[in-house]
């Protein structure tokens, strides 16, 4: 085992290297850090431990057989590269894994455990559903120190719970995987995005709402309203120039049937304008742009600016959001046809949570807080505080895997002591 | 009967009149049931080989009753078994003799229809089909199709995570459920999600679908809803050798196409069906495969072509393309009826649902022949080719003596075989009672024991449901137990924190 540059980093090598470090922090009572390339370690609460679990050793691709729209994987294997393993075949994780890179400033790294540990979906969550959708089966070690696996390598399986479901977007709080079996999709073939200008939020949310209830498959539906250009935003290439809202609609598959539904949509959306086509690259540029979140990247105007995603009923989007931006000055996007909404609201010691939470809690939804100052973290819940009953369900299952808190003490709760 | 259910508390059956009373006085009149003669209706669920009645029947309509029974349960250390519309193919909703059976067939309501958020809020009870016909005027459906959806309640469904024909394309119940109301065995009432894409926090709703009923009573539920594609159209297929249908099938999806549903019958599967519904399938073939193509008429037309090249290029040897609605319906009712044409050539049959990884079709296939013959026992295959999950049919004449313990052990092999090959034991049926004892074979005690330590989590006596899914009971406090091995640590470079 290496124990890297950092004393108290230990870099494992095997499941067998994992197993060892958690039983020997349970004997000794000392939490562990569990990270990858430590790409999204700013999102979360500081966690008071210096004591470092790496698994990005383990970075190695177990089998990838596109047949079988399957691939398995060491947990530590740069998400980069596994996307352009399966890209080679035409393939791809159809939740569109979100970079968090250029909004959280750090370097543009990431694994495959990462993805599923923070579960960020990207526009086609909508159509194609999450990571916990795609998480079909796990090797992980336990907080009792025991390697286990759950669910299996195949598309199809109730065999047991799902314990994927927990383990995906767990942060990992629940145990360290180090193997996982994922499902990917076929590319499509085509893309084309329809797009409307200057609409309000009300108005592109009701354009948006009547775009997903049609039959033409819609598989993204975004709002970028006007004051979300005030930063120079890479992706958007002309698109921004005018200085209008754009709300974008996506359609994809076989090229024929992309461009035929694109026409169809046209017409169901002329009550909102005419809408102009953008196609393939410019498409997918612009799609990018709104998955990683780009006019609120950290390089940008407001990169300075506290960041809440929040999740809610989609046809409550437009309310929440504009409500917000008008309280407190701060800017949002609509993603999946405003059921997400990422707000940069002005710097504020509180980053405007009560704000955030009580408009939330009103349309039955949840924001959490992305990326905000250390100093900001320690003073505001960073995850949605839960209704007492399901909090403490939550602390139950999370004292099922862990019950000494060894794993990312504190990352998701301010109240746990370090 | 073959599987060991637990030991019965004669503590709790002896005061069996007190807790119908006390039940009684939670819900009045007709809910509660105690006579032989009522509750021999519940006495089984769709894996009709067990038989069991229960202590007492009890019909709640009220979420406030449904928390008020599993509190009074719970106190007494009383067992709980939930009961949907009793569909399970794996002995889900097997009575206990010492349990109380709760049924949740009077949760017939669909509360919302919100067409705006795509989602329909609903009781348990609703049959699967229903939530469909409620939304259809305005185009919109439920996508998961299990073939019990005319009977079997969308609680059900959740509890079982069921697929169907269209899952490989649009996933199963839990990729379509977003939010539920539950009450836990404390009579604790959580709701978890609701009408957003993801819950706060961790995936609650994600864990509780396809727990066979073992975490909670769950007594509303939220689903999404989809659009109705503009139009399908179905291919039938015939192929002279199963590797040659299964070859299709990789090509297919390796060619990126995914097919609303994609399914294969072998030829006793072919003949039973085609006796019984006259479809019209090829009788001369080895392997039959359905492929929907679902979407935009100008999609489903192109898909249709391409499907069809790669057929002949894998030596189809028929090959008929549907030009009608009826046409295409009549493509399926055999597949569709397959059980039941079965049911006619046999006494009885036994219904396995193994998962393979589609690459091991034709050894799978191998396999089953060479046991069907060790056992002496016909076996039909249907199978959704799409996503690798087999259903072979073991034929038996429960009359026979020992024919039923040979097709077990047919079956038993079987699942096996599906575990060997890289698969699962049950890829939509669930594990209930049927696959039990066979967990071992593809879960460790280690893998066995973090799945009991959640159950602990929502149910720290064990009361609800027990004796399904796993093999071994044990109490919570003893797979709570850490084994600290404080001051013999193996690994010398590991830093002393």
């Amino acid at each position: 085992m290496d124990t890297g540059s950092v004393v108290n980093t230990l870099k494992v090598r095997d499941a067998k290297d994992v197993e060892e470090v958690v039983r020997a922090a349970i004997a000794n009572e000392q939490p562990l850090e569990i990270i990858g390339h430590g790409s999204k370690r700013g999102i979360g609460h500081a966690m008071a431990t210096n004591a470092v679990l790496d698994v990005s050793a383990l970075n190695a691709v177990t089998s990838y057989e596109p047949n079988e729209l399957i691939v398995t994987l060491q947990t530590g294997a740069p998400l980069h590269d596994v996307l352009s393993l399966i890209d080679a075949k035409n393939q791809q994780f159809a939740f569109e894994p979100v970079n968090t890179a250029p909004l959280l400033g750090t370097p543009a790294l990431g694994t495959i455990g990462g993805m599923i540990a923070a579960g960020l979906a990207g526009p086609r969550r909508i159509r194609a559903g999450g990571a916990r959708d795609h998480l079909l089966g796990a090797h992980a070690v336990s907080g009792f120190g025991d390697s286990f696996k759950t669910g299996g390598k195949v598309v199809k399986n109730v065999t047991g719970y799902d314990l994927c479901k927990l383990l995906a977007g767990s942060w990992g709080t629940l145990s360290v995987m180090t193997e996982v079996t994922l499902k990917v999709m076929p590319k499509p073939e085509a893309e084309r995005t329809l797009l409307l200008r200057g609409l309000d939020d009300a108005a592109a949310n009701k354009a948006m709402t009547a775009a997903l209830g049609s039959p033409f498959d819609v598989s993204g539906a975004a709002h970028l309203p006007k004051s979300a250009f005030r930063a120079k935003t890479e992706g958007l290439g002309d698109l921004a120039g005018q200085g209008e809202a754009l709300t974008v609609l996506r359609l994809e598959g076989i090229t024929a049937s992309a461009a035929h539904r694109a026409g169809s949509l046209r017409e169901l959306l002329a009550p909102f304008g005419t809408a102009t086509l953008v196609e393939d690259v410019a498409s997918a540029a612009l799609w990018a742009t709104i998955r990683d979140v780009l006019p609120f990247a950290a390089s940008g105007a407001l990169g300075a600016w506290p960041v809440w995603r929040i999740v809610c009923p989609p046809a409550s989007g437009a309310t929440l959001g504009a409500q917000l931006a008008r309280e407190t000055g701060g800017d949002v996007i609509y993603d999946w046809g405003g059921g997400l909404i990422w707000a940069a609201l002005p710097p504020k010691a509180d980053a405007h949570a009560p704000a955030v939470r009580a408009r939330s809690n009103a349309v039955g939804g949840h924001a959490t807080l992305i990326r905000a100052a250390e100093d900001v973290r320690r003073d505001v819940d960073v995850f949605h505080p839960q209704a007492p009953g399901i909090a403490a369900l939550s602390e139950r299952v999370r004292a099922s895997f862990d019950p000494k808190t060894i794993l990312n003490r504190g990352r998701l709760r301010r109240d746990v002591a370090a | 009967m073959a599987i060991m259910m637990p030991a019965s508390d004669q503590a709790v059956l002896a005061r069996r009149a007190g807790i119908i009373a006390a039940l009684r006085a939670i819900v009045p009149g007709e809910g509660v049931i105690d006579t032989p003669a009522e509750m021999r209706a519940y006495e089984s669920d769709g894996l009709t080989a067990y038989r069991q009645p229960p202590m007492v029947v009890v019909l709640p309509d009220t979420t406030e009753q449904v928390s008020l029974i599993l509190k009074y349960c719970a106190g007494q250390g009383i067992k709980v078994v939930p009961r949907g519309s009793g569909t399970s193919l794996s002995g889900g909703a097997l009575p206990l003799e010492d349990g109380v059976l709760l049924g949740l067939g009077k949760f017939k309501r669909i509360r919302e229809i919100d067409f705006d958020n795509r989602v329909v809020v609903t009781e348990p009870g609703v049959t699967n089909l229903a939530i469909s016909q409620a939304v259809a005027h305005a185009g919109f459906y439920y996508a998961p199709d299990p073939s019990s959806q005319i009977a079997c309640s969308i609680g059900g469904n959740v509890a079982e995570n069921s697929g169907g024909v269209h899952c490989l394309k649009y996933g199963m119940t839990t990729n379509n459920v977003l939010g539920c109301e539950i009450v836990l065995m404390s009579g604790e009432i959580l709701r978890i999600g609701g009408k957003g894409c993801e819950n706060a926090g961790y995936d609650l709703m994600g864990v509780i679908t396809g727990s066979e009923g073992l975490l909670g009573v769950i007594t509303e539920i939220t689903v999404r809803i989809l659009q109705k594609p503009e139009t399908a159209r179905a291919l039938m297929v015939g192929f002279a050798e199963v590797e040659a249908a299964g070859e299709c099938v990789a090509r297919i999806i390796g060619a990126g196409i995914i097919p609303g549903g994609m399914e294969m019958m072998d030829k006793p599967a072919i003949h039973a069906a085609e006796a019984f519904v006259h479809a019209g399938y090829p009788l001369d073939v080895e392997a039959l495969l359905i492929i929907e193509l679902d979407g935009p008429k100008i999609e489903v037309d192109e898909l249709i072509t391409r499907v069809e090249a790669i057929a002949n290029g894998c030596g189809s040897t028929t090959c008929q393309i549907s030009t009608s609605e009826a046409e295409r319906n009549l493509f399926w009712a055999g597949r569709k009826a397959a059980f039941p044409a079965v049911g006619r050539i046999s006494p009885d049959y036994l219904c396995m649902d193994g998962t393979i990884p589609r690459g091991a079709l034709p050894k799978a296939l191998a396999r089953i022949r060479e046991l069907g013959e060790k056992y002496q026992l016909g076996c039909a295959n249907v199978f959704h080719a799409g996503d690798g999950n087999l259903h072979p049919l073991i034929l038996y004449d429960a009359n026979k003596p020992g024919e039923i313990e040979r097709a077990e052990a047919f079956g038993a092999d079987i699942l096996r075989a599906c575990v060997e090959f890289g698969g699962v034991l049950t890829g939509e049926h669930g594990v209930g009672i049927e696959k039990r004892d066979l967990m071992p074979e593809m879960f460790s005690e280690v893998d066995l024991n973090q799945q009991q330590r959640l159950k602990c989590a929502f149910d720290s006596q064990g009361l609800l449901n027990p004796g399904k899914v796993f093999p071994t009971l044990h109490r919570c406090a003893e797979l709570g137990r850490m084994h600290v091995h404080a001051g013999k640590l193996a690994f010398p470079d590991i830093p002393r924190f």
